[in-house]
């Protein structure tokens, strides 16, 4: 297939992905802090600072905003343009690599991308708080499914099919990353706390960021017990949000993609792919935490980008236009 | 209450269906006329609005760009078919292809000896001054020696029902498409109908437009790569585009999905580079190759002229067949035929005058309330004058252009174009039509039975262009007389 | 006369430029008064020019260079040799008339109809009046007075105009480079009906004028029935003669352009050409 279209087929699919993982992560924390009336004002900026944190982009964010407060990490992350990772941005730029491959999708899942566009156009933060948030987010993440089960229902199982499933997965499994990162941002608790109130009140929010929390419930026992909801992210291989699955989906997409059908994988991509899933396949949490929680999460973060990387300019690269040479004067 | 009202007014035009008298009806209309007769109106009104609505969900539509954000429209489709009998077609398609032999041979000429203008048939200075007349591709030697592989020539009738050439169109036609989707259309609504009339088929275009294209590659391997070279997403044709390319089962590409290596045309595909033999375009010389033509397209290959000059890819429509399709050019038209083929005309022109002439320039400057006067170089029915429709003031701005620049304008008289009885607001009425068949020239030259036959929906109005209020009706060729 | 040309164009970029596709028209002529004895093209990086001939009968050379590069060069070398101004005919007296009437002035219509660069608006046709107001004469002595007219009220300043100006914009400046002197002087010509065409190409200069730069040369030629095409250079106000050597005619600079082409990558820093015009005995002065 065309590599402009592979990319634009890459894309849709990450910036969708992107965009209802945003909404995750900004609902749930809005939700944990209303639960929590305890906290005082340090620990609810310091929150707010780990969400900043978790998305990498802590310096636009001091750009133009001056603390991080519950409103203003809404906008920054919900409307504000200027910010390339917010959901109307994301939403905006679904919507343009959709249109430019018309054709190659079907009508509903334009109409589906096309309409949450619309609706986003139609609201600003303030409309957001006034009718509830949790009702901006549920039809975020509501679009995001149906447009994911429309491309399952109604796009071929073909190449274009495996560029839609990678670019899927690598942006789940980075934000994944993200969400966990979360909790590492927080200040660690003393001694005393962890186990504490807070400490699991934390956790919690953190699988209900990626929708983890009956699924790990049954998994494990009701009690929500320190680093075991780490676990459950990183390594459970059933749970389609956790790390291990979403790398075992990409080294397998990415197999196909490169079209590697020996055991031994011969790009660099596929390589680190595999040795990503091998990691996530036998590690432990407790080397992880001894290796350090953010440092690991850094870590896959870098591998998944340079991954991307290599596949975008292997498969999908078409230049930008061309320059005229300048001309003599005679 | 049926559709077929007993006042149905033909008024002083030559109508398809009826006789001047508005109540007879001619031979090969006569089933339409029985089946409208016994069909009650909401049953029709059903069938239309089941083909429109199937339109919106095929996306059959064409943009219009007024504004940065285009509007998508259905191209509006009235139920009632035009209707050929055999005879009349048979006598058009030999009119046609007698045309485009001719007008290949004249663009050969052109852009090889140019005899035609040394012996003084086609003032030199019309060529030569001619905003399509390509210098670059002077001797250029095009695969087959076909300049143009893909020809959509304008007919209409007078009010005596003759058939004339209003203009050929030789760079990108459009129309394929609808073409298409109205014959789909009409075999919903009305099969029964349509089988008792032995309609020829026009579905064959897709194959047979596949086949004229692979008549021109290169020989380089048996299985010729060949595409369709789309402006994108933004061009107002592009649903025709994507239409095409998906009827012919051929890749869909824009220019900076093609890269040049070698003097050879290659595609980016997430396989490496595959190589390109032969490229339907629909992109106009002007932004085919910054290299070459201007330099500040961005929807061209640079160097895809020199890799067709190499003789690595055949382009179709070739460059620089736009010349002949200049409005000025066409008044030549009947001396271009009995100069290359040594006949006389079978399909004639509507009379033209022609600025650049002394004689006619004055004509038109005397007399331009009454003509219809048009721009050499502008489409779609844009820089056109209908002179007894427009205002003093309209009048007077076109008369000082046609005097300032008068290579660049023509008049004709204007044609009282034929009628077709059209739905509107419940019941029939005559609308003016006008019938675009497409020609395609490969191994053999062909005309489809059919094409597009345009109607223009506002009442009196001549203009059957998408973009201004026109709208369609399919055609159909019979196979017999009736 | 026998003549070496150097012609090298550098062009640096900011960064990487990659699939570069250009045409390029150095070569000089051969006809009747000029024979190109050799010419050598030599392009940094390497890569292998095709040619073919255009409509003016002008030589193009066409290449492409896909893997990126910092710099492209271009350098064309020829050797030619001119007909001694001796050898050559006198330009007949022809009225204009006479040319009105001529068979082949029409194969000519682009040559006295407007142009890209020389839009043939009002305020040439009053300045071609206003030279010639000392009365109409012959058409190449008309040709020759419009263009003394511009070498004595134009200032040649390099720097005021670009490469992109038109003809009607440097006749408001009346001032330029020799591409301008020759869009006006065209522009003069063309709305008296005289046919004339742009020429590109290099001057032997033994009288150099300060501040001239050594660039390619522009003149023009213009069209006498019986004769053929005259040359006349109205920046240094002469019929052109042995020292000049033709490299391509056209309607304007936009038909001629010696270097165009496009590319992908970086925007260009600098770019900066080298002419060397040598008199020589049968070699190749050295780059």
């Amino acid at each position: 297939m065309l590599s402009r279209v592979a990319h634009s087929l890459y894309w849709m699919s990450r910036y969708i992905e992107r965009a209802e993982n945003i909404a995750r992560l900004l609902e749930v924390n809005l939700q944990f802090l209303l639960d929590f009336q305890g906290l005082n004002d340090a620990s609810l900026k310091d929150h707010w600072d780990s969400i900043i944190l978790s998305t990498g982009e802590e310096k636009l964010f001091a750009e133009h905003y001056k603390t991080a407060t519950s409103r203003t990490v809404t906008e920054f992350l919900a409307f504000d343009l200027r910010n390339p990772g917010s959901i109307l941005a994301c939403v905006f730029a679904a919507r343009e690599n959709a249109r430019m491959i018309r054709d190659q999708i079907s009508a509903e899942m334009w109409e589906t991308i096309n309409e949450l566009h619309l609706y986003l156009k139609s609201q600003n933060t303030t409309d957001v708080w006034a009718g509830g948030p949790h009702e901006f987010f549920a039809r975020i993440k509501q679009a995001s499914h149906l447009f994911q089960g429309l491309t399952g229902a109604t796009y071929s199982r073909s190449e274009g099919w495996e560029f839609i499933q990678f670019g899927k997965y690598i942006e789940r499994a980075d934000k994944t990353t993200r969400i966990l990162d979360v909790k590492y941002h927080i200040l660690l608790p003393n001694a005393s706390d962890v186990g504490g109130a807070v400490d699991t009140a934390q956790w919690q929010a953190v699988l209900r960021s990626a929708s983890a929390l009956e699924a790990y419930r049954r998994a494990h026992v009701s009690a929500i017990l320190p680093w075991k909801a780490a676990e459950f992210l990183i390594f459970s291989d059933s749970f389609p949000r956790s790390l291990h699955y979403c790398v075992a989906q990409i080294d397998d997409f990415l197999r196909r993609i490169l079209s590697e059908t020996g055991a031994r994988p011969k790009s660099d991509a596929a390589r680190a792919a595999r040795r990503l899933l091998a990691d996530l396949q036998s590690l432990s949490i407790a080397e992880i935490i001894d290796q350090g929680l953010h440092e690991f999460l850094q870590q896959v973060q870098t591998t998944l980008d340079t991954i991307g990387e290599e596949v975008v300019q292997t498969t999908m690269f078409y230049p930008a236009e061309s320059s005229a040479e300048e001309q003599q004067q005679q | 209450m049926s559709l077929i009202s007993t006042n149905y007014d033909a008024g002083s035009f030559f109508d398809e269906m009826f006789e001047p008298d508005g109540k007879t009806v001619r031979p090969h209309y006569r089933r339409l006329a029985e089946r409208l007769t016994t069909l009650p109106a909401a049953d029709f009104n059903q069938r239309r609005a089941a083909v429109d609505l199937a339109f919106l969900r095929r996306g059959v539509t064409f943009t219009v760009y007024n504004d940065s954000e285009g509007t998508e429209r259905i191209f509006p489709f009235d139920l009632i078919p035009r209707i050929i009998p055999s005879r009349e077609w048979a006598k058009l398609e030999a009119g046609l292809i007698q045309r485009i032999t001719a007008l290949n041979l004249f663009l050969h000429d052109l852009y090889h000896g140019q005899k035609i203008l040394k012996d003084k048939i086609v003032p030199a200075a019309l060529i030569l001054g001619a905003k399509h007349f390509r210098r670059e591709f002077m001797n250029f030697n095009v695969p087959r020696d076909i300049y143009v592989h893909i020809c959509g020539t304008d007919l209409i009738r007078d009010h005596a029902g003759n058939y004339l050439v209003l203009e050929d169109n030789l760079r990108c036609p459009s129309g394929a498409s609808y073409m298409l989707e109205n014959r789909v259309a009409m075999r919903r609504a009305f099969p029964n109908l349509f089988s008792s009339y032995g309609v020829r088929p026009v579905e064959t275009y897709g194959d047979a437009l596949l086949k004229s294209l692979l008549y021109l590659a290169p020989d380089r391997t048996d299985k010729p790569n060949v595409v369709l070279l789309t402006p994108g997403v933004y061009n107002s044709a592009y649903f025709e585009h994507t239409f095409l390319a998906r009827q012919m089962g051929i890749p869909i590409v824009e220019g900076r999905d093609l890269v040049v290596r070698d003097s050879k045309v290659y595609m980016r595909t997430t396989a490496g580079l595959v190589q390109v033999d032969v490229i339907y375009r629909r992109i106009d010389d002007d932004f085919l190759d910054p290299t070459v033509f201007r330099a500040d397209s961005m929807l061209g290959v640079p160097g895809l002229v020199g890799a067709a000059r190499a003789g690595h890819v055949a382009l179709a429509n070739s460059i620089g067949t736009g010349v002949a399709d200049d409005k000025v050019i066409y008044a030549y038209v009947p001396k271009i035929i009995k100069y290359y083929l040594g006949e006389e005309p079978i399909l004639a022109n509507v009379n033209t005058y022609l600025a650049a002439e002394p004689l006619d320039r004055k004509y038109i400057l005397e007399n331009i309330s009454k003509l219809v006067v048009k721009s050499a170089n502008e489409a779609g029915g844009y820089g056109m004058l209908i002179g007894p429709a427009s205002t003093k003031a309209e009048c007077e701005s076109f008369r000082a252009q046609v005097a300032a620049n008068p290579r660049n304008f023509i008049a004709q008289d204007p044609i009282a174009l034929s009628r077709s009885p059209t739905y509107c607001d419940g019941e029939l009425q005559g609308r003016h039509i006008d019938l675009r068949p497409y020609i395609l020239y490969g191994k053999k030259i062909t005309v489809t039975p059919g094409g597009l036959t345009r109607v223009a929906l506002r009442k009196g109005s001549l203009v059957v262009n998408s973009s201004q209020g026109g709208g369609s009706k399919d055609t159909w060729v019979l196979q017999g007389d009736e | 006369m026998h003549l070496s040309i150097l012609h090298r164009t550098t062009f640096t970029y900011a960064g990487k430029a990659h699939d570069s596709f250009n045409e390029v028209r150095l070569r000089p002529i051969d006809d009747a008064f000029q024979k190109c004895v050799s010419f050598d093209l030599r392009l940094e990086p390497t890569a292998t020019p095709q040619d073919y001939s255009d409509f003016y009968g002008n030589t193009i050379h066409y290449f492409d260079i896909a893997e990126g590069h910092t710099k492209l060069i271009v350098e064309a070398q020829s050797l030619v040799e001119t007909t001694p101004n001796d050898d050559r005919p006198s330009v007949p007296s022809v009225s204009s008339s006479d040319l009105e009437h001529s068979a082949e002035r029409e194969m000519f219509a682009e040559f006295y109809t407007s142009s890209h660069y020389v839009p043939l608006e009002v305020e040439l046709w009053r300045e071609a009046q206003d030279a010639l107001c000392d009365g109409r004469a012959d058409v190449w002595n008309e040709v020759c007075r419009l263009g003394r007219h511009i070498y004595r009220t134009f200032a040649y300043k390099p720097k005021t105009t670009g490469v992109s100006t038109r003809a009607n914009d440097a006749l408001k400046l009346r001032m330029g480079v020799c591409q301008d002197f020759a869009h006006v002087h065209l522009g003069l010509c063309r709305s008296l009906g005289i046919p004339a065409r742009y020429v590109s190409g290099y001057f032997f200069n033994t009288t150099r004028r300060p501040r001239e730069i050594e660039a390619s040369h522009a003149w023009i030629e213009a069209y006498v029935p019986g004769f053929g095409w005259a040359a006349f250079d109205p920046t240094h106000d002469r019929p052109a003669d042995d020292r000049y050597v033709k490299v391509a005619v056209g309607r304007d600079y936009a038909d001629i352009r010696p270097i165009n082409g496009t590319y992908r990558g970086a925007p260009t820093r600098s770019l900066k050409v080298d002419v060397k015009v040598r008199q020589t005995n049968g070699r190749l002065v050295p780059a």
